[in-house]
């Protein structure tokens, strides 16, 4: 399996995120919101190597020309329709009901967010809690956008959601991770997969979150945003990749002195 | 009659289906889904849903999205 474009580093170990029934080479997940145009996020989102990509469901805007379905090879993405905007349990289970209507997607997966507050776009937990149950009993594959609390985590995998998306830090703040540990911590209290959904803003941040030992991200703003979207998406794309196989390779402990690379014995002088 | 897509007043003859109206509209039925009245109108229905005056109609389809 070629790891990073262009290179002639390999490895030979299958390494997939498995999220529910479905499986995928990448761990990078990509939104396709804020480019400034269509041409541009097509091409981003191919040099990302992501195999997601997130979409909105919004009215039909009749001043717009161009059909984003247009950019988009089916084929070779899966679309995961989101709820963003969405304030209730109630208008996040009608905006998938709604999606599924479109028959346009290909698989029943689908990206719930539930937002508390427009200024921080923290999650609402209980409403969260309340559309994930309605949406996994109506048979769809659940990836639930929450803050990073291990305890919501928990309930929503033992509600059936096969993922569970805690943020690293506000969606489109760049800030990075806030809290490394709660991550962890999430790590080790649920079995299922984790996605770190929001916060990353450059490629140091995505390869520390895969070293955290998470299982992928979820990143719109940080490449869409960026003063060149197409060569940061590249660099997420070896970030993820990176970090990944640096957290399976196994960073050495962390010293306080120094531990010569170099053998003392033979020195002449 | 006079019925409101995605909030625009549009002035409509009588027994409209919700297909005709996708099809006046120039849109692809294929990725668009509707709701009337906020009520989610299954894709198998749009060709006999008959638009009433008043109603309120919103097509939808994907968008740009994180």
């Amino acid at each position: 399996m070629a790891i990073i474009p262009n290179n002639h580093m390999t490895t030979n170990f299958e390494d997939k995120l498995k999220i529910g029934k479905y499986s995928f080479k990448s761990r990078l997940i990509v939104g396709t919101g804020k480019y400034p145009d269509f041409v541009t996020m097509q091409k981003a989102i191919e040099l990302s190597g992501a195999e997601i990509i997130t979409v909105a469901i919004r009215r039909i805007d009749f001043e717009q020309k161009e059909n984003m379905l247009s950019f988009i090879d089916q084929d070779k993405y899966t679309l995961l329709p989101n709820t963003a905007g969405c304030f209730t349990a109630e208008d996040a289970v009608s905006t998938i009901r709604l999606s599924r209507e479109l028959g346009i997607f290909k698989t029943d997966l689908v990206k719930l967010e539930v937002i508390g507050d427009p200024k921080t776009l923290y999650p609402d937990n209980e409403e969260l809690l309340k559309a994930a149950k309605i949406l996994v009993n109506e048979g769809f594959t659940v990836m639930p956008y929450i803050i990073d609390d291990p305890i919501v985590a928990k309930k929503l995998e033992d509600i059936g959601c096969p993922v569970v998306m805690p943020l690293a830090s506000p969606i489109g703040s760049g800030l990075g991770i806030r809290n490394p540990y709660n991550l962890k911590i999430i790590k080790e209290t649920v079995s299922i997969p984790v996605i770190v959904d929001a916060g990353v803003g450059t490629a140091s941040d995505a390869a520390k979150t895969m070293e955290l030992g998470v299982d992928g991200i979820l990143m719109n703003t940080a490449i869409a945003g960026a003063t060149d979207p197409l060569n940061m998406a590249l660099a997420m794309n070896y970030a993820v990749k990176a970090g990944r196989l640096a957290f399976l390779s196994g960073r050495i402990p962390m010293k306080l002195y120094a531990s010569a690379s170099t053998q003392m014995e033979g020195i002449v002088f | 009659m006079l019925i409101y897509v995605n909030d625009k007043e549009i002035n409509l003859n009588e027994n409209l289906t919700i297909a005709q109206l996708i099809d006046s509209l120039n849109l692809n039925i294929k990725s668009t889904a509707a709701a009337v009245n906020k009520e989610i109108v299954p894709k198998a229905k749009y060709a006999e849903f008959i638009l009433k005056d008043k109603d309120r109609l919103d097509l939808v389809t994907i968008a740009p999205g994180g």
